[in-house]
């Protein structure tokens, strides 16, 4: 975390840091620098020239475990133990003689050239989109490890210099690779290269909103597939509608239908109405009935009425009960999709009665007959068709809370609450003047 | 539960109102939520440079190249579709996408040259401004900084649909060039001829022109704009063939535009055997021949397509340098969020201000200069936009095969004989 601040370097101010850099510098090995260079043997005849390192991925700091050596035009491998040394811009191998064998991908490893230099990466800490100008290896005790990644554009530029110059490690803006998301997306498609990373686990939901949003096609469903099906949900919900659906639309069927299952019904159905309707028809029918049933009927309303923009989540309770069956029902909602902060009364026939909020809730004897709650301000209702304009002033009525959506019976279909509100009208604000004015799809 | 299932399934199925006029109203907001790339990217080719290309090839060579015209819409349509196709399937910048296939070398390459000839090329577009107001008495000093706060602004205070709504309103002034077209009154069968007819007449500055328009209709800007607008409006690989549908109506209308130019000056100075320098000139030769009104309409129409490109050059060139740094650019952030993005997109519109406004700057040769530099750099874009397309790694099952390829290359191979053969006859005495 702090390897930042340790290998930034602005102006040293003293001769002691100089000093300390200077060393740091001469015991880091820049990957794109080596790459083209001389592998010579220990008597310093020539035999190659360097491809590529390969190291393993997983947590930490990866190992170098081999390179990729370009003989006669031909690839081979070469295994981490056969090198002697990475000096002064060159390969020196250990032994006078190899078995020189082909180069096969193998599941785990990575090309560091080829697949990560100058790839979109993501810096776990800072919670950007980075670009890797060069990767630092450091000889830590056990062989060359991967320990950074060198974001700077002064880095980017200084490989494109001739000679020397080009090729020796120059740390600018260094991370610790410890922190870095590599979306090194492999050849061979299906290859899970990287391990699940626990970083992953530390960001907010709209970071990652955020991350998906800068990342390039393929690398932000590696990025998605890596992430539990809870936080990826968290984080679709507060993307727009319209890069909801193209994640969705990108990932499998299987993992679009447990992502849309897994997010608040409003949202998905707001991503679902972006799609095309042969890949929404699919992506339905691959959830389970339940959710499937709540999601079509909330597609089925138009999108700019209040049912459009409702939420189907509620926690409904018999105005008959208790105290205790309402507290019952709002713990048990808790951390599902339906989760809310009140319930909803209904009497025998289902026709809303009244809505009592978890505040109201406490303290409350758990005996005690809900009916005794009941009573105004009663839930200001709107009917399903209502447009947004009636929403609105719905909205204002109740003072900021929530609105209830009732059919023409009375029985309730679903609550908008203040961001569902807030969503319809942001999308309201980028149509054209004749859309709006229609309220058409668009 | 699988009755109302099923029942609920019937019913958002198959919708039955939904008659011929629902579909067809449901794709045209299909479409209309996916054009703009195409659209914007195409027209801004007719910027202030390209007008002045087609005003000259109109005045020196009458109808007889306007095949070439045909032939660098045809081109357009090719690249700018491949660049659109390329952003929405990878996700990245033309810039980006380089650097990652091709390494430091081109990737620092293809940017110093892109910022370079798109600063030089931003300038024309605030000199066309500048000669288009001082048509209407307005003094430079006035339209150039209003137009450039005016541009900044859009960007910066209207987010995504905003900056696409106001130039897609931008472009309608366009037509303005059809409007002088008409009114010169050419002869229509002639322009025929010239536009399926073609003939090439074999002479240094012939061959120049027709460079110049393959070069100015073409221009790496526009593909670097368009294949990262195609990124920032977050596109769907659904979406391509609607994409392509924008792509071609763009191309076609930027073609239209230019053949309207041509015809007008071909219908009066060709025939008065009056050569021109640039754009202005145009409008003010056009008034003795054609009338007052086809000047003012010629102004218009510069004014509008300068301020068009205007207002993309800085745009595409910060998509373009945050893409190569891989650090956010898109027009939903703010500048805190894409520090990078906003302040190129600064540094470009006042350094072409300043190089237009200062008396005594050397504005020719920057223009001359960067009109080089796109040429140039030109040709290494398209051969790396050709090799992303066939890349399986970055495009999956949206990669090109050899048969399309081969069309890129015949086009590419047609710009390097123009290329040559320019040279050629620059250097060697005619």
């Amino acid at each position: 975390m702090s390897a930042e601040r340790v290998l930034t370097w602005g102006n040293p101010s003293s001769r002691q840091s100089v000093e300390i850099r200077r060393e740091l510098v001469a015991s880091l090995v820049s990957v794109a620098g080596m790459v083209g260079r001389p592998v010579r043997q220990l008597d310093g005849s020539l035999i190659g020239k360097l491809h590529d390192f390969v190291v393993l991925a997983g947590a930490g700091h990866p190992p170098v475990v081999g390179y990729v050596v370009e003989i006669a035009k031909r690839r081979v491998w070469l295994h981490a133990s056969d090198v002697a040394g990475l000096e002064r811009g060159q390969l020196i191998l250990q032994k006078a003689k190899f078995d020189f064998a082909d180069v096969q991908r193998r599941s785990g490893e990575i090309q560091l050239f080829h697949d990560v230099v100058d790839h979109q990466l993501v810096d776990l800490h800072g919670v950007q989109v980075v670009r890797a100008s060069d990767l630092y290896l450091g000889n830590v005790g056990d062989g060359w490890r991967l320990v950074g990644v060198d974001t700077s554009w002064s880095t980017f530029l200084r490989r494109a210099l001739p000679g020397p110059r080009g090729w020796r490690p120059t740390p600018t803006r260094v991370l610790d690779w410890d922190g870095i998301h590599s979306l090194e997306v492999s050849e061979e498609k299906g290859v899970q290269l990287d391990a699940p990373n626990s970083h992953l686990k530390l960001l907010s939901p709209a970071d990652l909103a955020e991350l998906l949003s800068d990342l390039g096609r393929s690398e932000r469903q590696e990025l998605l597939d890596d992430l539990d099906p809870e936080d990826a949900a968290d984080a679709l919900e507060l993307m727009s509608d319209e890069d909801a659906a193209s994640l969705l639309g990108d990932a499998s069927v299987e993992r679009a239908a447990e992502l849309l299952s897994e997010m608040e019904p409003d949202e998905a159905v707001d991503a679902l109405r972006e799609m095309d309707a042969a890949d929404r028809e699919e992506l339905l029918n691959a959830m389970g009935a339940d959710d499937e049933t709540d999601l079509r009927s909330l597609l089925s309303y138009d999108e700019d009425t209040a049912a459009g923009m409702m939420t189907s989540a509620m926690v409904v309770v018999p105005a008959a009960g208790l105290v205790s069956d309402a507290v019952a029902a709002l713990r048990a909602a808790r951390g599902t999709p339906d989760e809310a902060d009140m319930v909803i009364l209904t009497d025998a026939d289902g026709v809303l009665v009244d809505d009592v909020t978890a505040l109201e809730l406490l303290g409350e004897d758990a005996a005690r007959p809900l009916a005794e709650l009941t009573g105004a301000p009663w839930p200001i209702t709107v009917a399903p068709d209502a447009p947004l304009a009636d929403v609105v002033d719905a909205m204002r009525e109740s003072l900021g809370a929530s609105v209830v959506v009732v059919d023409a019976d009375g029985r309730p279909l679903g609550r908008i609450l203040a961001d569902d509100l807030v969503d319809a009208l942001g999308d309201d604000e980028r149509r054209w003047p004749w859309q709006r004015l229609a309220g058409g799809a668009a | 539960m699988s009755e109302t299932i099923n029942d609920i399934r019937a019913s958002t199925q198959t919708r039955p109102a939904a008659s011929r006029w629902r579909r067809m109203a449901v794709g045209a907001a299909a479409l209309g939520a996916v054009m703009g790339p195409g659209l914007i990217a195409g027209l801004s080719d007719d910027d202030a440079a390209g007008i002045t290309t087609y005003s000259s090839m109109g005045a020196s060579y009458g109808y007889q190249l306007l095949w070439v015209l045909g032939v660098s819409t045809i081109a357009l349509i090719l690249f700018q579709d491949l660049g659109a196709r390329i952003g929405v399937v990878t996700g990245q910048g033309l810039a980006g996408l380089i650097r990652q296939r091709y390494g430091a070398r081109a990737g620092v390459g293809s940017i110093g040259a892109l910022v370079l000839a798109n600063l030089g090329t931003t300038c024309a577009e605030f000199a066309g401004i500048a000669a288009g107001s001082e048509i209407f008495g307005l003094s430079r000093y006035i339209s150039v900084p209003l137009a450039a706060l005016l541009v900044s602004g859009l960007v910066l205070r209207g987010g995504f649909r905003g900056v696409e709504r106001v130039l897609m309103l931008l472009s309608a002034v366009f037509i303005a060039y059809i409007g002088a077209g008409i009114l010169a009154g050419p002869d229509w069968g002639a322009a025929a001829r010239g536009m399926l007819v073609p003939t090439m007449p074999l002479t240094k500055d012939a061959i120049l022109i027709a460079t110049a328009c393959l070069g100015t209709t073409l221009a790496p800007w526009g593909l670097a704009f368009i294949q990262s607008y195609a990124v920032d409006k977050k596109l769907d690989t659904k979406e391509l063939g609607l994409l392509r549908i924008d792509v071609i109506t763009g191309a076609i209308l930027t073609g239209v535009i230019g053949f309207f130019v041509v015809v007008a000056c071909a219908a009066t100075m060709f025939v008065k055997g009056i050569t021109i320098t640039d754009a202005a000139s145009a409008a003010v030769a056009l008034e003795p021949l054609a009338g007052p009104l086809t000047k003012e309409l010629f102004a218009v129409g510069l004014l509008g397509a300068s301020l068009l490109a205007a207002s993309i050059l800085p745009l595409s060139t910060a998509y373009s340098v945050c893409d190569v740094a891989g650090r956010p650019a898109a027009l939903d952030d703010s500048p805190r969020e894409a520090p990078l993005f906003y302040g190129t997109f600064a540094v470009v519109t006042v350094v072409a201000v300043l190089l237009v406004l200062i008396p005594g700057m050397p504005l020719v040769p920057v223009l001359v200069l960067s009109q080089v530099l796109n040429a140039v750099l030109l040709l290494p874009l398209l051969f790396y936009m050709a090799g992303i397309a066939r890349d399986r790694r970055l495009m999956g099952e949206h990669a090109v095969g050899r048969g399309i390829t081969s069309v890129y290359y015949v086009v590419i191979g047609l710009i390097i004989c123009c290329i040559g053969a320019m040279f050629l006859l620059n250097v060697l005495p005619v």
